[in-house]
């Protein structure tokens, strides 16, 4: 089961990678939002634990690890505030250079 | 009283403010000097006394007491000799500099500036900049000399190097002056920090920074296989400093600083640090071969060069400094030996060269002030006009030409009775003393035609002969001092025996043992008088052929300089870093590719591949896969891979949204409802975000930007695909390596787990992490996810503005109500407008339901935010900005933010005020004794939550609004950009 939680997260990082490597920056947003889930589902793995009932304080059995679950939490809600703010700046790219190709983005004025 | 010691450097430091106070003072350049000249004076006699007290002494005050750093000085002969020439020579240059610039110097030197203003203000037109800044150097130098420990030292020498900058550039506005000034803070900088590289050595291997420290680990530097390291390090630093070749070019182009500073710089500090530091540092690290060979061979070079290139010099200037290169190479051969003789040699050495050398410069510059010229060619006959200059420079230059009676003679006598000690090795003992004669004999060439040319030969040009006349007394004091000394010193019948035992204190500090110091000039016939002779009557062959001799040496190699050498450095310089600059092509993919690798590289390369671990581990085994993990893990897989093969932006971003849903799956079957929650609705708003910021773009950009997303070339996309397969092989190990070997006992979780019911009243315990036990945190994020939205809003309004254009809020256009276009301004059904209504108040019920209930159950403020946040967000999409703004005008996003913030705030004093401390867990329900639900309590967890929701719900309302709002219609740029898009 290890083994297919790294392949999953490597397979959506190097996706990411991939996405933000190419030249149009729409796609380069959608390679962030794949980075921030494969980080995300990186910290929510590696808990101590792995439970088979949810972290309530009645729940019988062995819970899964709730720290690092309220951490994930907090850094979804943080990823999403930082990819708006990139999408704005991608708006704002496009008008300052008249371009979404991260090529022709290359003076610091325009 | 210790204290004495840094009497000196205040004294100094106090005559640097008084020079930048006297700009308005109603004073004459003169006046200014002899005023400022007390300081140095004092400076002197402050050092006389504390040398007197005792020696050697040490002050020291902690500095950086963290790091074993003091800021110590340190006294002994050696220091107190450099010291003593440097305030004792500072006070005459303080002097003389007032002189310099008085009258028609002065004004001929500020017709750069403002010629009005020269005039009118001549009364207060003092040089308090040459002033400060030789002032400055001063206080750098004799910081130098006195420091205790390499650290204290190392400022200093920095400091001399950076003052000194300050002085060779003053006419800043002559290029000469700006390259000569470059050179040298190129060369004594660079040399700088190689010094700097060879004091950490030594500091790391003596274990200490200080003198007594260092001078006692001898054996341990010398012996260490670290010393080859440290000793080129800092032979590095003294020879740039003390101008060696070939090294030595910075010091004839530091002629353009004004005169002053020229005769300071030479006679008395700058290039004598160098050797202070040979001098100081030879005890720890002098005596073994590559010490005697390498200083020995160096400086018998540059004597030589130094002597020939002078000999080769018109003006007056540059032949000094020549001189002065010779005599640097001189000093440096002699600290490299191992004889007592020689360190009686080095100390005599600078002493006599101190004297003779200010005093030659300062009636260099007098020459130079009076003629208007330096010019050999152009010099001549000056004795019956200047009869007292000619004095002066006559005794000094006996004594640079190494004459009896004068002390220069007994410099010579005993470089040569070092250079013809039995003790030196074959090589050595042949070429020192014939180096030492041939340049000996260059030298007195140089000190005649010197005085010669300038004196007594006839006018050079005899039409134009110069014209000029013994200066004010003051302005001749100061070069007569040294002069005169340098007479009386060779001539007093008695010898000034504590002149010999401060000289003798001196060559002990350098040598290590005794030294014995006797100033009499006659010592016998020996073999350094007839080599004496030898060099005298050679020196005095060239000077009687000097017609013939001069044309020769002029047209002898006439471009061969080490200049060049320095120039193709920097152009080398130069095109490495245009070729580095190269690789920034300006293409971001490809710095990401390059970030991307290295962080990669560095990962394994320090880490290694966990090749081995996989098999060990038995990383294979599927416990706990079930069907719906395999349907999550193929849903991720699949809908990550189709994000990138998909050709359209718009299919890509719902693919990732299918991407985020899968992992809400898997999250919640770790089993993690809250975080899946989250986790679902996030990716939604996101996707939601996505498209609408697609509307941002236009849509010929976007088409274009399409277009090219799938049209790269093979091998681009292959370098990418495999850029992007090791990132995500090496996440993979991380992962991996994580996952197996991550301890399975939490130290915090069983806490957490015992104490969410009775601590905080709730079963959830992520909800009583996130709300109560890290409550800090979430505050702090809560507040970065404002900023985003305010970021946002701050963004697209105002970075994208066109000067004059003012805020986008007024210009709603008048549209009939009731008229509502979504996304991309189309229609929109009114099945869903009603859809749209009712899930509005549905929502809200919802994310109460969860701010109320979450402590027990799945969800929590930013589920009850983010639920609030879509139902607006789908108002965006069906009634489009304006109509939405006109509808829900109540909805405003900043007071929500600014009131979601107080709360968090007031609810964490909150609990400081009932609980016992910042955010404590407080029942305000049970307290009040309200009648409220069962199962809802009125705590400050739940104002919290509620705190939350308002802040995440006026941020991503914020970031709707802007992200959903209509961009203004500019008929021209929209037609720029659809050209741009055609195209």
């Amino acid at each position: 089961m290890n083994l297919l939680t790294a392949l999953a997260i490597g397979l959506l990082f190097a996706a990411g990678i991939f996405q933000i490597l190419r030249r149009n920056l729409i796609r380069a947003a959608i390679g962030l939002v794949l980075i921030s889930n494969a980080i995300n589902l990186f910290l929510f793995s590696v808990g101590a634990y792995n439970g088979i009932a949810a972290a309530y304080a009645n729940a019988t059995g062995q819970i899964s690890d709730p720290l690092p679950q309220a951490l994930v939490l907090t850094a979804i809600v943080i990823s999403m505030g930082g990819f708006a703010f990139v999408l704005s700046l991608l708006y704002v790219i496009s008008t300052r250079y008249k371009t979404s190709d991260s090529d022709q983005v290359t003076g610091l004025k325009n | 009283m210790p204290h004495v010691l840094i009497l000196p450097l205040l004294l100094i430091a106090l005559g640097v403010f008084l020079a930048l106070l006297l700009r308005r003072a109603p004073l004459t350049n003169p006046q200014a000097g002899w005023l400022l000249a007390v300081f140095p004076f004092a400076a002197f006699l402050t050092l006389l006394i504390a040398y007197g007290q005792a020696h050697p002494q040490t002050f020291s005050v902690p500095w950086m007491p963290a790091l074993g750093l003091n800021f110590s000085l340190y006294l002994d002969g050696l220091s107190a000799l450099f010291g003593l020439i440097i305030t004792g020579i500072g006070t005459l240059v303080v002097i003389y500099t007032g002189y310099y610039f008085d009258g028609a110097h002065a004004s001929e030197h500020l017709q750069h500036a403002n010629r009005k203003s020269a005039i009118t203000n001549h009364q207060s037109s003092i040089e308090t900049r040459f002033f400060a800044y030789i002032l400055l150097f001063m206080l750098a130098m004799l910081g130098l000399v006195l420091a205790g420990d390499l650290i204290t030292l190392f400022v200093f020498w920095e400091g001399t190097s950076i003052t000194s900058f300050l002085l060779i550039s003053y006419k800043y506005k002559d290029e000469a002056a700006r390259k000569g000034a470059f050179k040298s803070l190129f060369i004594t900088g660079g040399g700088g920090i190689a010094l700097l590289a060879g004091f950490l050595f030594v500091i790391h291997l003596s274990g200490g920074a200080d003198f007594q420290t260092v001078l006692a680990s001898r054996e341990i530097l010398t012996t260490s296989p670290l010393y080859p390291v440290l000793f080129s390090l800092i032979a590095l630093g003294a020879f740039t400093k003390s101008a060696q070749f070939p090294a030595h070019i910075w010091l004839p182009e530091a002629m353009t600083a004004p005169t002053p500073a020229s005769a300071f710089l030479h006679s008395a500090t700058m290039v004598k640090a160098g050797i202070y530091l040979l001098a100081r540092l030879n005890p720890a690290l002098g005596n073994t071969d590559l010490w005697f060979w390498t200083l020995s061979l160096i400086g018998l070079t540059t004597m030589l060069v130094g002597a020939y290139l002078g000999a080769k010099q018109n003006d007056l200037k540059p032949l000094l400094a020549y001189s002065t290169v010779s005599q640097l190479g001189v000093l440096v051969a002699l600290i490299g030996q191992d004889t007592e003789i020689a360190f009686k040699a080095l100390v005599i050495s600078i002493l006599a060269h101190a004297l003779y050398k200010s005093a030659l410069f300062m009636s260099a510059g007098i020459i130079d002030h009076e003629t208007g010229t330096r010019d050999l060619r152009k010099l001549g006959g000056l004795l019956r006009q200047m009869p007292i200059l000619f004095g002066i420079m006559g005794i000094a230059g006996l004594s640079m030409a190494g004459l009896p009676p004068l002390f220069g003679f007994l410099a010579k006598e005993t470089l040569l009775a070092s250079a013809t000690h039995p003790s030196l090795p074959a090589v050595i003992s042949t070429v020192f003393p014939l180096t030492t004669v041939l340049a000996g004999a260059l030298i007195l060439f140089q000190a005649a035609i010197l005085v010669w040319g300038t004196f007594l030969a006839p006018p050079a040009d005899p039409k134009h002969p110069a014209h000029g006349h013994d200066p004010k007394p003051g302005f001749w004091l100061p070069p007569a001092l040294p002069a005169l000394l340098s007479l009386l010193i060779g001539v007093t019948p008695v010898e000034p025996a504590f002149l010999a035992n401060f000289l003798a204190e001196a060559a002990k500090a350098a040598y290590g043992d005794k030294v014995k110091v006797s100033l009499a000039l006659w010592t016998g016939i020996n073999v350094p008088l007839i080599l004496s002779l030898v060099a005298v009557s050679l020196g005095l062959a060239l000077f009687w052929q000097r017609n013939r001799l001069r044309p020769a040496l002029m047209a002898l190699l006439p471009n061969l300089t080490v200049n060049a050498l320095f120039d193709g450095t920097l152009r080398g310089l130069d095109r490495l870093s245009k070729t580095a600059t190269r690789l920034q092509g300006g293409k971001l993919r490809v710095y990401l590719s390059i970030m991307v690798l290295s962080l990669g590289g560095l990962l394994v390369l320090f880490n290694g591949l966990p090749f081995g671990f996989v098999l060990e581990h038995q990383s294979l085994n599927l416990t706990g896969l079930n069907v719906l993990r395999l349907f999550a893990l193929l849903m991720l897989a699949a809908s990550a891979l189709l994000s990138v093969f998909l050709r359209r932006d718009l299919h890509a971003i719902l693919a990732v949204g299918v991407v985020g849903l899968a992992v809400a799956v898997w999250m919640a079957l770790e089993p993690a409802p809250d975080v899946a929650l989250v986790q679902v609705v996030v990716d939604i708003l996101s996707t939601v975000i996505l498209i609408l910021s697609l509307t941002l773009i236009p849509r010929a950009l976007r088409l274009r930007a399409m277009e090219f997303t799938h049209k790269q070339s093979r091998p681009g996309l292959v370098r990418d695909a495999l850029v992007a397969g090791l990132a995500g092989l090496v996440m993979m190990a991380v992962t991996l390596t994580a996952l197996e070997t991550r301890p399975r006992l939490s130290v915090v979780t069983p806490f957490y787990a015992e104490n969410a019911k009775p601590l905080t009243g709730a079963k959830d315990i992520v909800g009583a992490i996130v709300v109560d036990f890290r409550a800090a945190d979430t505050m702090m994020e809560i507040l970065v996810f404002a900023l985003a939205g305010l970021g946002i809003y701050t963004l697209l309004h105002y970075a994208t503005r066109k000067a004059g254009v003012h805020s986008r809020e007024a210009s709603a256009p008048d549209l009939p109500p009731h008229t509502p276009l979504g996304v991309h301004n189309l229609p929109t059904s009114p099945l869903l407008h009603v859809l749209a209504y009712a899930v509005l108040p549905l929502a809200f019920v919802l994310g109460i339901t969860h701010m109320m209930y979450g402590h027990d159950q799945p969800g929590d403020g930013f589920t009850a935010g983010v639920i609030i946040s879509l139902a607006i967000a789908l108002w965006y999409m069906l009634f489009g900005y304006y109509e939405t703004r006109r509808k829900l005008a109540w909805l405003n996003r900043n007071t929500m933010i600014a009131v979601g913030l107080t709360l968090a705030v007031l609810n964490a004093l909150g609990g400081l005020a009932f609980g016992g401390g910042l955010l404590a867990p407080v029942d305000y329900g049970k307290m009040l004794g309200l009648p409220l639900p069962p199962g809802f309590a009125l705590t400050n967890s739940f104002l919290f939550e509620v705190a939350i929701c308002l802040t995440v719900m006026g941020a991503a309302t914020l970031i709707l609004d802007n992200l959903g709002h209509p961009r203004e219609d500019d008929p021209e740029a929209e037609a720029e950009l659809d050209a741009i898009g055609e195209r």
